[in-house]
């Protein structure tokens, strides 16, 4: 932005704006992104917050409906009994998977490029005969996993998409997520061509999920493919309606 | 006065940093405790950001749930328990406030639910006990349309934008507006600490 009219601000102004709430949209993501990697700029904002807080004795005090209390003990004893049945078949569930996770894992921690050529070289398998450098960067790219992730809020919480080319298998990791009961989460691809959205399913908080994608879906995934995450009504987003609110946002990149 | 802690005490402080601790702890049991305690303020103030019932209520749950699963966020040897929750809710009311309106307000405008009666103010806890904190008195010291409008952002949640449209102004101008304001209660806080 090249207002004129705005004055210069500093990394303390954007702490103070970020608290306070005025900033939306790329401003938004941006100091969120900071608050979660940046320690001098999240104590900014904390600071901030601390300093501000004593303002909120000015709200006025309001009792909650008396049934509100039991709706949340509820939720918590739900999501108590989700988790450890989820510990319970998880292993199951996530087994196949995690071999294949790990060597992505394991991919993208190497920063050399030459080692990362080699080990896309042995992912071909022993009948491979090209040389590491002959390998067509196109080939590479399709067979190359997508992966994306999805904060929500400024939660800490995410939720973890991959997609393996090889399989057509998309996992979706909502780990450490929760349901509250009223509501469901619905997973969006948002096509690049601006096309309509693509329901990739209802997110099952607490679990890994693995599903095979039609070809319909799969031939837009790529790198920079825009993922939205929408709050609907148990079920997920009826027939004829309006999808819900934007709870959260991501987008894939290769590994 | 009647005899035991009032809301605003030490004492009531500290059962509240007790019982945050054990919940992090894993102590479930602990959130009911903090519930008891804190509800009142904070549901005051996911409704004062959200302007509705149903919603307010929603972030309120939320803030629960949220603070058993993660309770371990807070550290008991830097900030007030209920200044931290206080803090806690108002983000969360803010972020559920913004997410509504991603993509162009998919949330349906909702009839406005007449005004829930206001609690006695001595059951709310208080987070600056004494009202001494610097911040009122500086708030009040700035000069308008300022005050006004950092009041608006910290009260009700607006966006720069919301407020500019609001104010019909152009958005630099309101940028512009709140950051000398901000500014002046910046220089303001840290003359008094």
């Amino acid at each position: 932005m090249t207002d004129k009219t705005e004055i210069n601000r500093d990394d303390a102004m954007i702490a103070i704006e970020y608290g306070f709430g005025l900033l939306e949209g790329e401003e938004l993501l941006t100091a969120r992104g900071r608050v979660a990697s940046d320690p001098a700029f999240a104590a900014e904002v904390a600071l901030w917050e601390e300093r501000c807080a004593p303002l909120l004795d000015d709200v006025a005090p309001m009792e909650p409906r008396a049934d509100l209390w039991p709706q949340i003990a509820a939720s918590i004893e739900a999501q108590k009994a989700a988790q450890s049945a989820a510990n319970d078949d998880a292993a199951s569930n996530v087994i196949d998977l995690q071999s294949r996770l790990r060597r992505w894992q394991w991919t993208a921690g190497l920063t050399s490029a030459a080692a990362a050529v080699a080990l896309a070289f042995a992912a071909f398998g022993p009948g491979a005969t090209q040389a590491p450098n002959e390998i067509p960067q196109t080939q590479l790219a399709s067979a190359d996993p997508l992966v994306a992730q999805v904060p929500i809020g400024d939660t800490g919480l995410r939720l973890d998409v991959t997609y393996i080319p090889e399989t057509e298998k998309m996992l979706v990791g909502a780990i450490g997520l929760t349901a509250d009961g009223v509501h469901d989460h619905e997973l969006w691809l948002v096509p690049a061509d601006g096309s309509d959205l693509q329901s990739l399913g209802v997110v099952t908080p607490g679990e890994v999920l693995s599903m095979e994608l039609p070809e319909t879906i799969a031939r837009n995934l790529g790198d920079g493919v825009g993922l939205v995450l929408t709050r609907e009504p148990i079920g997920g987003k009826p027939e004829g309606v309006d999808a819900g609110p934007v709870v959260a946002e991501g987008a894939f990149s290769q590994v | 006065m009647v005899s035991g802690p009032t809301p605003a005490s030490p004492e009531a402080r500290e059962a509240l940093r007790d019982a945050m601790v054990r919940l992090a702890d894993g102590d479930s049991a602990a959130l009911e405790q903090i519930y008891s305690a804190t509800r009142v303020k904070l549901y005051g103030i996911c409704f004062r950001i959200l302007g509705d019932t149903k919603e307010a209520e929603d972030a309120l749950q939320d803030v629960y749930v949220n603070l058993w699963q993660r309770a371990d966020r807070y550290d008991p040897t830097r900030a007030s328990p209920i200044s931290w929750l206080a803090t806690f809710a108002r983000n969360r009311a803010i972020d559920r406030l913004r997410t509504g309106k991603v993509r162009g307000g998919a949330v349906p405008v909702e009839e406005a639910a007449p005004l829930p009666d206001a609690a006695p103010l001595a059951d709310q806890m208080m987070i600056d006990g004494e009202r001494a904190a610097h911040v009122h008195t500086c708030l009040e010291s700035l000069e308008e349309p300022a005050q006004a409008n950092i009041r608006s952002a910290f009260f009700d949640g607006m966006t720069y934008a919301e407020l500019a449209e609001n104010a019909d102004v152009p958005l630099g101008t309101m940028k512009s507006w709140i950051r000398r304001g901000m500014m002046k209660l910046r220089t303001c806080l840290e003359a008094g600490e």
